[in-house]
């Protein structure tokens, strides 16, 4: 078995494995992150908002159960890398390492991912370059270059990551709302949460002209979740606000971040983010605590607020801002994942309150929709 | 909801004596409940019969009541006490059951007491399995076919519809009590009969079977808002059919994709939260088709259980502890998180590592069982062990049961023993894939699913590795990442152990102590609750304080349980009370001492002398205490003192002393003492010379065993030669067979002694109620002694002392002492703390394991302490009950001899020896007749002697019945007696009369093997009809004593000061 090492920026490397596989083995470079979810690695893997990201996971054993094209989140692998302890060694067809091999993802096993979680978590996220080497040097230098090629490109991840064509999908509720939806690197799983909610979807690429968007007439405006730092999103805060306090408008995770920035608020880079399905949320609109899927590197700064927006959802670890809701504006930002994939379904009503509550506060059409 | 203010006092029922299906773990939970609601000022009630335990240690509860878990006794102590409150979900069925009995029966409501954690109605949902069904439909939740059957004529319809093979689950049992697959129609009417009869309200639901589908089981919390959270999910390696507690189970789950996980938990908490359950830790069990993915509810149990604790010991979630909380009102949110302490406590835990928890079993100690797994549970414990991969962890546990060094020792090649669930199963599917059956053929024999198959396989395959390989760096780090023991290795390659373990050491290929921190290593966390692992280098902070190290158990089996349990945790606070860090190293994961908040540094790994050596050398202890944990430590001691680290308390030579017979006998002639005659042999034909020496009767057993394993009393040379015959594994030259001279009828005690440089401390004697021949662990005992002399009592005190002086004990001292016609003869010496310890200490008061600690620290005890501990001037009578597991075993015998085979102990405890004696019995399950007929089947010597006590019987207004020696003996000494068939004269038989249920109780002493087996079928009845049967004439004397006092139906409870 042939060795590989992930070098951090700051120049620390860590050893591992490379799979027999991958002889030709594809160096990338990325921001290292660590997901602490059992389960639900291809979900993890083909999710957008992991563009341009390694891939950590702290759960050790890989590849048990396979892979099914079923649970893809798009329809690609977006990772850069996948570093685990161990991969499942079988044989069978449809296994998670060959189908990672085939799509040319760079696969590293047999790493220490406690103490490179330990030092993530002390040090922050730093970017990192998975490379096959003779030597620790020859890996740094290799690292080097990629990491600063794969800076190299657009600060906008959502534009990057975003459909470049509008795609219509036929709801499954005839009496539900027409939903424009905001791809800023959409899963698959919030288009399915709406397409059994409404009557009709629209998605358009992130940096659609708000005019193109009115002219479909949509009940409402979906933002998805999506890659990257909020702050290089270009063109969607202007056309977020040519919707807020007209349709109901509901942003997860990178479009909860957009819109609090549509909203004149700020975001920040947290030093490790939320990466797994344990994190605990109290929700206000809902008056529940339930745990909740999570996967984000910045958060919105909740001093910068405006006044008549509420922060309705806290994560309870660290009391960061989850989610924040406008009666006035009618809008709902939601920074987890109740979309969920992977992870617990509870949070999944916030779909029913925006396509309940929210529309039915929707002045402009006066419509109130049922589920 | 923040705390409930308007409580003060609150009740917590205990499980009362150890049995299989509801073991220790329910010590954990309860200290854990107490210790949390003490803190948080509630005046805490605790009643359990089992002395045993922690949680009856006094200072766990405000008041603590030793004192039998029937309705009597707790209506008393409610009416008593007045708490405002009980929580029943903490003490298992038994606390469960009798909490619904105390509601029924309309004492909660008298005496203003509510039920926190769960109600009637909810207990009731969950565990009335046609109430369960009910909402399961309603929530379509899908569930194997099945009929509750409530009459045999019901169940015979039921399995025609049905088909076989059928799974009976009788309503309102323990540990799937009662149970069990049937294949056959023949099977399935005994086997139904028996549950019908088992279950408290005749109720048995018979399922249509899920054999091979893959298990699991979700461990969830939910506070009273409505938060819920699973803390754990576990999978079981074997697939249905075996119950879970007898399964091997894996923590987290491995097999399940993402969304088919969520589908479970989602299903589990729509059932938790239509059940009704409040407040509190549940657990559902589902299993999985492995082909369909199609998932059905198998059952939920809304209290903790034995998984709960291995799911807080798996993810460092305290479930019992918070628990409790949530039942006095706490929500999930405004608790933190015990281990990060800066988060909270609505969380899941996420692990970067597997847990697997193996059973340990005792089929051997029960001949004539077969060793078949059902969903009738058999295990007597369980080890868990920590790895970072399914492999290590495996294999780390696999090391951890204390069978073999080598953890997968090669055996005989045996495909048969693959096809059906048995206590050895693993070890044939290892030896089956070295054999290249392949894993396909595996899977089809047993239904496990391919992912384990594939992981053990590449066990497997490296062992082929090894064998061809050179012990490089490269090499042995692989080997040991996938959890092979440097003896395995050694094995492989042809070395020694000591060579490996060199080896490895020079190349520097050590394992790193990884915390359980419940994140993962998200957040950063001070708890230090430890797991070795050769994936990782990460350093430990160091102790400010010196380090003594603490070594436990091990897995509970029969003869080393709870009791060594008891003593470690005693021992690491009298430690830490001394101003050390303590360092526990255990691998049961059911106990009080892997608790990480019971000591400075817990570390969670197999008690090998590899293991330990590893800890020490990362944590450099000061020194080790073995004489705590019993005969584990004790054996582990030498190799680690060899291996540079020091022996606290007794010296290794004392230990030796100890163990060994030639050198213990020595001791005892030089200081006068008398021992039984004795003699070793390595064959029979050396026993044979020794006959005449040792004479007969004699006790026989292989040397260095625990519990008395293979040990039996041998009347005549035809026995003596069946012994070596059915033994002939265990003896030879290097480990002989002890032959011991028997001291038929004498009277046997158990002495505890401490003793210091120059102090002593006696912990009591303990009088067995049998009389010499029934194990000291399964004889009924009672302290003060009632039938010695003062003057006898006075001269076993002063030879015990003079022999503990002999032997320069530090530290404990357990002696076994037989008395014969005013003789005391020696019967064996435990260098170590020993099952009578915790007893004694809370019938006595005096803490014999703080005082034990120091006289092993070197330390002095003050005038005070000297004065103020006499066991001599205890107050109350107390009574050692047994409990067995004989009705578990289809077909074991229920004779006591010299070999152990109870699972736990009870204390009755009163102002009288006949009122302790009634709550021991009561306290074992033993049922106290008030009339009926007693069956005699008496061996002619005891015919005359128990006359008296047949009057007396016959006074109390019993009837008598008996077959024809028996009887014609007592209607000739003017007993009426009806004469009843011998089960080869025809039927009906008496052992008809006793399946049909007419008889109170039976009397049978036997003699000899013929007449043992003879009598095999009255016994057997009797164990499967829950009738009290006595097999030894003293026994039957304190049986016929607690009748007469139970007769006057006076209850009277008192807590311990």
């Amino acid at each position: 078995m042939e060795r590989c090492f992930l070098v951090l920026e700051d120049g620390e490397c860590f050893e591992g494995t490379c799979l027999a596989q991958q002889k030709h083995f594809p160096e990338r470079a990325g921001e290292v992150v660590f997901n602490t979810s059992h389960a639900g690695y291809e979900e993890i893997a083909t999710d957008p908002s992991y563009f341009s990201q390694i891939m950590v996971m702290t759960a050790p054993m890989m590849g048990n159960y396979g892979a099914h094209r079923e649970c893809w989140e798009s329809d690609k692998i977006w990772i850069q890398g996948f570093i685990c302890l161990q991969m499942q060694e079988s044989e069978r067809e449809n296994s998670w390492q060959n189908l990672l091999v085939k799509n040319n993802v760079p696969v590293m096993t047999e790493v220490d991912t406690r103490r490179l979680v330990i030092k993530l978590r002390s040090q922050g996220t730093p970017w990192g370059a998975i490379v096959k080497a003779v030597s620790k040097d020859e890996a740094v230098a290799k690292a080097k270059k990629l990491i600063s090629e794969q800076k190299q490109m657009d600060d906008d991840w959502v534009y990057l990551c975003s459909r470049k064509q509008v795609e219509d999908i036929k709801g499954q509720n005839p009496n539900g709302p027409r939903v424009a939806v905001l791809d800023f690197g959409s899963k698959q799983n919030i288009l399915r949460e709406l397409v059994l909610r409404c009557s009709q979807i629209r998605i358009f690429p992130s940096r659609t002209d708000a005019k193109v968007i009115a002219d479909w007439k949509p009940d409402s405006l979906m933002l998805t979740n999506g890659p990257g730092d909020p702050a290089q999103v270009k063109t969607a805060p202007e056309t977020i606000r040519a919707f807020l306090g007209k349709i109901p408008v509901f942003g997860i995770c990178m479009g909860h971040q957009v819109l609090s920035l549509a909203l004149g608020a700020k975001t920040y880079k947290m030093k490790f983010g939320h990466r797994g399905a344990n994190h605990p949320i109290r929700d206000e609109l809902l008056g529940q605590i339930y745990m909740s899927s999570q996967n984000h590197g910045y958060a919105v700064d909740d001093k910068t607020l405006p006044s008549d927006v509420k922060v309705t959802h806290r994560n309870l670890n660290d009391q960061t801002v989850a989610g924040f809701y406008s009666a006035k504006l009618n809008c709902l930002g939601i920074q987890y994942h109740p979309e969920s994939h992977p992870g617990p379904h509870e949070a999944a009503k916030l779909f029913d309150y925006f396509i309940n509550s929210m529309h039915k506060g929707n002045k402009a059409e006066a419509k109130h929709y049922e589920l | 909801m923040p705390r409930m203010n308007d409580l003060k006092k609150i009740l917590i029922i205990g499980s009362g004596p150890i049995q299989i299906g509801q073991a220790c773990e329910f010590d954990y939970s309860g200290t854990q409940a107490c210790k949390a609601l003490m803190k948080e000022g509630y005046e805490v009630i605790l009643v359990n019969s089992n002395p045993a335990t922690i949680m009856t240690d006094p200072e766990i509860a405000t008041r603590t009541y030793i004192e039998p878990l029937k309705f009597d006794y707790l209506k008393k102590i409610i009416e008593i006490e007045k708490p405002e409150a009980v929580i029943p979900t903490l003490g298992g069925q038994t606390a469960l059951n009798l909490a619904l009995e105390l509601d029924k029966r309309g004492v909660l409501r008298d005496n203003n007491v509510r039920m926190l954690g769960a109600t009637p109605s909810v207990i009731e949902a969950a565990e009335d399995r046609e109430k369960f069904r009910t909402i399961l439909d309603e929530l379509g939740a899908r569930y194997p076919q099945s009929e509750m059957v409530k009459s045999y004529d019901q169940g015979i319809v039921a399995a025609e519809r049905l088909g076989y093979p059928l799974i009976l689950r009788p309503n309102y049992t323990l540990g799937g009590g009662g149970g069990g697959i049937a294949y056959t129609p023949q099977e399935y009417q005994t086997m139904l009969a028996q549950a019908l009869h088992e279950s408290p309200t005749s109720e048995v639901l018979v399922e249509a079977s899920i054999l091979g589908w893959k298990e699991f089981e979700l461990e969830v919390m939910r506070d009273a808002s409505g938060t819920f959270v699973v803390v754990c999910s576990i999978e079981n390696f074997d697939p249905c059919g075996v119950h879970t507690g007898d399964s091997i189970t894996v923590a987290p789950q491995q097999t399940l994709t993402d969304s088919e996980y969520q589908a479970m938990r989602d299903e589990a908490c729509r059932i938790i939260n239509r059940v009704g359950v409040q407040t509190g830790g549940a657990n559902v069990q589902f299993a999985v088709h492995p082909l369909t993915g199609e998932r059905v509810v198998i059952e939920m149990n809304p209290r903790v259980s034995r998984s709960s604790a291995l799911a807080s010991k798996a993810t460092g979630f305290p479930i019992a502890k918070i628990a409790a909380l949530l039942a006095v009102g706490y929500r999930l949110d405004e608790l933190k998180n015990d281990i990060t302490k800066v988060t909270p406590t609505c969380y899941e835990p996420a692990l970067d590592y597997v847990v697997t928890k193996i059973p340990k079993f005792a089929f051997e100690k029960f001949q004539g069982s077969k060793d078949l797994l059902t969903t009738q549970m058999k295990s007597v414990g369980e080890v868990m062990a920590i790895g970072r991969t399914f492999q290590e962890s495996m294999m780390k546990a696999l090391a951890s049961l204390e069978v073999n060094q080598e953890g997968v020792p090669d055996i005989h090649f045996n495909l048969q023993k693959i096809s059906y669930p048995n206590s050895q199963r693993i070890w044939h599917i290892f030896q089956a894939l070295r054999h290249g059956i392949s894993i396909e053929q595996i899977n089809d024999l047993t239904k496990i699913h391919p992912w384990f198959l594939e992981q053990l396989k590449s066990i497997v395959d490296f062992e082929s590795k090894i064998k061809s390989s050179d012990l490089d760096e490269n090499l042995l780090l692989q080997a040991k990442r996938k959890g092979f023991t440097d003896a395995r290795i050694a094995k492989l390659k042809n070395r020694t152990q000591e060579e490996v373990s060199k080896i490895r050491r020079d190349l520097n290929i050590r394992p790193s102590y990884l915390q359980v921190d419940t994140c993962a290593g998200e957040f950063a966390s001070s708890t230090p609750y430890f797991y070795s692992t050769y994936w990782s280098q990460i350093p430990i902070a160091g102790s400010t304080k010196p380090v003594v190290a603490v070594i436990g158990s091990g897995p509970n089996r029969i003869g080393q349980g709870i009791e060594f349990d008891y003593s470690c945790v005693r021992g690491v606070k009298a430690l830490q009370k001394l101003g050390y860090a303590v360092a526990m190293l255990n691998s049961n994961p059911e106990t009080v001492s892997t608790d990480y908040d019971t000591s400075d540094y817990l570390f969670f790994e197999p008690l090998t002398a590899e293991s330990l050596t590893e800890v020490f050398t990362c944590i450099k202890p000061e020194g080790f205490i073995a004489q705590l944990g019993g005969q584990t430590p004790i054996n582990l001691a030498a190799d680690l003192q060899k291996n540079g680290f020091k022996l606290l308390g007794s010296t290794m030579e004392t230990l030796d002393q100890a163990e060994d017979r030639k050198l213990f006998s020595q001791i005892c002639r030089d200081l006068n003492l008398r021992i039984p005659q004795s003699a070793m042999a390595g064959s029979i034909t050396e026993a044979l010379k020794h006959e005449s020496t040792v004479g007969y009767p004699m006790i026989c057993r292989p040397s260095y065993v625990i519990g008395g394993r293979r040990m039996e009393v041998i009347e005549n040379k035809q026995e003596l030669q069946s012994y070596f015959m059915r033994h002939m594994d265990f003896i030879g030259e290097s480990n002989p067979c002890l032959m011991d001279q028997f001291l038929s009828g004498a009277l046997e005690v158990d002495v505890d002694l401490i003793r210091g440089k120059n102090w002593m401390m006696i912990g009591g004697i303990v009088e067995h109620i049998e009389a010499a021949g029934v194990h000291s662990g399964d004889s009924m005992g009672v302290v003060p002694p009632q039938r010695l002399k003062p003057e006898t009592q006075e001269k076993i005190e002063t030879l015990s002392c003079a022999l503990a002086d002999r032997m320069k004990i530090l530290g404990h001292l357990n002696l076994q002492l037989a008395i014969k016609n005013d003789e005391i003869f020696v019967l064996e010496a435990n260098p170590r703390s020993s099952r009578s310890v915790p007893f004694l200490a809370k019938a006595t008061q005096i803490p014999l394991v703080d005082l034990g600690i120091k006289a092993q620290m070197g330390m002095e005890i003050t005038q005070k302490e000297k004065e103020e501990y006499n066991w001599r001037s205890l107050k109350k009578i107390c009574v050692k009950g047994v409990v067995f597991p004989f009705k578990k075993f289809a077909d074991s015998d229920s004779i006591l001899g010299p070999e152990m085979k109870s699972t736990g102990e009870t204390m009755g405890r009163s102002d009288t020896y006949s009122d302790a004696l009634v709550k021991a019995f009561a306290s074992s399950y033993l049922n106290l007749p008030a009339s009926g007929e007693v069956f005699l089947s008496l061996r002619d010597k005891d015919k005359e002697p128990m006359l008296p006590l047949l009057n007396n019987l016959k006074k109390l207004g019993y009837k008598f019945s008996a077959t024809r020696g028996t009887a014609e003996f007592l209607n000739g000494v003017n007993i009426d007696c009806q004469q009843l068939n011998k089960v080869h004269e025809g039927r009906p038989h008496c052992v008809d009369r006793i399946r049909s249920g007419q008889i109170s109780f039976v009397i049978n002493t036997t003699q000899g093997r013929q007449s043992l087996e003879a009598s095999f079928d009255i016994r057997r009845a009797c164990t499967d009809y829950s009738i009290p049967c006595l097999t030894e004439s003293d026994a039957a004397e304190a049986f016929v004593m607690a009748l007469e006092k139970s007769k006057t139906g006076r209850i009277e409870v008192s807590a311990l000061l």
